[in-house]
């Protein structure tokens, strides 16, 4: 094998497809660089499902054999990638991060993984997750098939979830870029745990079709990256219609940077408290610095607020409707009680008692979520607010108490965007923003329906004024 | 095999960690009802026009 330069490991998506177009290396020997290295260090970060070394070289070599003959399919072409073990991949485990999955195969490929094969990716591994995506409410970062999800940053603390591999993946460099997915917060938590760029898509514009369903009417997939830049790529290559997932909004996505909106046209919504009270201590001065960094960029910050809905409830109740149907079977048969995390058994347990007129009006409320939503954005542009408050939890943490909590009577700013952004369907970007406690910090923004290439062109004039999003781990 | 006290507490704690995050309990049940009642609670109080069908598309 010929040597591969340490700097590839967290080289963005289009360097490294320049790279390889230039011929300063095989796509066989990235690819398994790649793979052999996501082998030996993921578990060091639990971050790990199923190495794919042979699989990633076979794939690798036959990026070479269309290079050679000039056929070229794009940046994605030759890119390692790591995809959540949600995600079905022919012939191979796919365990969900859960114990009573661990030897389920199925005999296709999620859409994604075959639109990113059409494009070239390399896929070198799948990604640890939580357990079933967490749906029933985990207590501890523990809850999964391949223990905690241990932050590449400080591996006393966590990844966040449950697209824990998926995001450690990148921020440690075992990967160029991976597919994670979002219910509620399942993309944009390890994001800004780890530091990473991350992009929950519009409801309906990326295929589900082989991908675990914990909530039909609320699951995304989407990615994690180095930049905004490679989002958008990535984003391009697995959007689109498919009539195998009857949630597919129809449309494809073109990612148009050069189509961007100038940014002093664009009013951002945000609240102040979010980035002050609300946001722990340690974060705050990260928070003012990065706010400073968006009004470098031109755009205009306006003060607002979310429309007032109890979004938690109304997306707990959501999820419980949908995952007791999802995993009834598991449940009425015990298997259940294989999980991991005690709160996570008695969540999905009790979810079968769900009464259906809950359900149904959770449902009739987020007709009014949509609406309020709209309009909102005749107002701004898009939102603005922290990814979490803080830095990442300490991994023996109980998530579900002793949290950050603002002092009393602090305004409630934007809080519960993401279930309000989750149950409306829009789309969020995750752009690493600073570091508290030496931990990365990150913000995210939510755009209308389909608006990913206005989030992107915000994305990458912010990446433009700062480097937060090229900082590495320092053990990575 | 030899062992130092050392690793030996680790091992300990590590055991009694894990045991308290996996146990199933009545009182795991109980908060998990009882989170449903209050989701129930909070959704009981929100007003909705009579016409309000659920929503079945999500692009806002």
């Amino acid at each position: 094998m010929a040597a591969i330069p340490n700097d590839v490991f967290f080289a963005t998506v289009t360097e490294l497809n320049k790279r390889l177009l230039a011929k300063e290396f095989k796509a066989e020997d990235l690819a398994r660089a790649f793979a052999e290295r996501l082998a030996q260090l993921g578990p060091r970060y639990n971050a790990l499902a199923l190495p794919l070394i042979q699989e990633a070289r076979r794939k690798g070599k036959t990026v070479d054999q269309e290079l050679k003959m000039d056929r070229q399919r794009g940046p994605l072409q030759g890119i390692p990638y790591g995809a959540k073990d949600l995600l079905a991949y022919k012939g191979h485990p796919t365990t969900w991060g859960a114990k009573p999955y661990a030897t389920q195969v199925f005999d296709y490929n999620a859409t994604v993984i075959d639109k990113l094969d059409a494009v070239g990716a390399v896929l070198t591994g799948k990604l640890a997750m939580v357990e079933l995506a967490g749906g029933g409410g985990y207590r501890f970062a523990s809850a999964s098939l391949t223990g905690p999800g241990l932050n590449p940053w400080d591996r006393t603390r966590w990844s966040g979830g449950s697209s824990s591999g998926s995001a450690t993946g990148v921020a440690a460099g075992l990967v160029t870029f991976a597919l994670g997915s979002e219910t509620s917060g399942s993309i944009v938590t390890p994001a800004s745990y780890c530091g990473v760029t991350g992009l929950r898509p519009t409801y309906g514009l990326v295929s589900r079709h082989g991908a675990m369903a914990l909530s039909w009417t609320l699951d995304k997939i989407g990615p994690l990256a180095h930049n905004a830049d490679d989002c958008g790529h990535i984003l391009q290559a697995i959007a689109g219609a498919d009539g195998k997932d009857p949630g597919s909004a129809g449309t494809s996505f073109y990612y148009a940077p050069q189509y961007a909106r100038s940014m002093k046209e664009l009013k951002v919504g945000y609240a102040a408290v979010d980035f002050a009270d609300r946001a722990e201590e340690s974060a705050r001065p990260a928070f003012q610095a990065a706010l400073a960094a968006v009004r470098e960029t031109g755009v205009t910050l306006v003060e607002t607020k979310l429309p007032s809905f109890p979004y938690g409830p109304i997306l707990s109740t959501v999820l419980a409707g949908e995952q007791a149907s999802n995993f009834e079977q598991l449940i009425t048969s015990g298997q259940v009680d294989q999980l991991v995390d005690a709160a996570q058994i008695a969540g999905l347990k009790t979810s079968l008692e769900l009464p259906a007129k809950d359900y149904l009006k959770a449902m009739r409320l987020r007709r009014l979520i949509q609406e309020e939503f709209r309009k909102l954005f005749t107002q701004v542009d898009v939102l603005l607010a922290p990814g979490r408050p803080g830095p990442a939890t300490k991994i023996d943490q109980p998530l579900d108490r002793g949290g950050f909590q603002p002092p009393a009577g602090t305004a409630s700013g934007l809080q519960g965007i993401i279930q309000a952004g989750n149950l409306a369907g829009l789309p969020a970007l995750v752009l690493p923003c600073g570091f508290a406690d030496n931990m990365p910090v990150a913000f995210q923004l939510v755009g209308p329906a389909f608006s990913e290439n206005l989030l992107l062109a915000i994305g990458r004039e912010f990446q433009s004024h700062t480097d937060w999003h090229k900082k590495h781990p320092p053990e990575a | 095999m030899k062992i130092t006290r050392r690793q030996l507490a680790m091992v300990v704690s590590a055991s009694t960690l894990a045991q308290s995050q996996t146990t199933s309990s009545v009182d795991d049940t109980q908060a998990a009802r009882d989170r449903l009642k209050a989701n129930s609670n909070a959704l009981a109080q929100q007003d909705l026009p009579p016409a309000t069908e659920p929503a079945f598309k999500f692009q806002a």
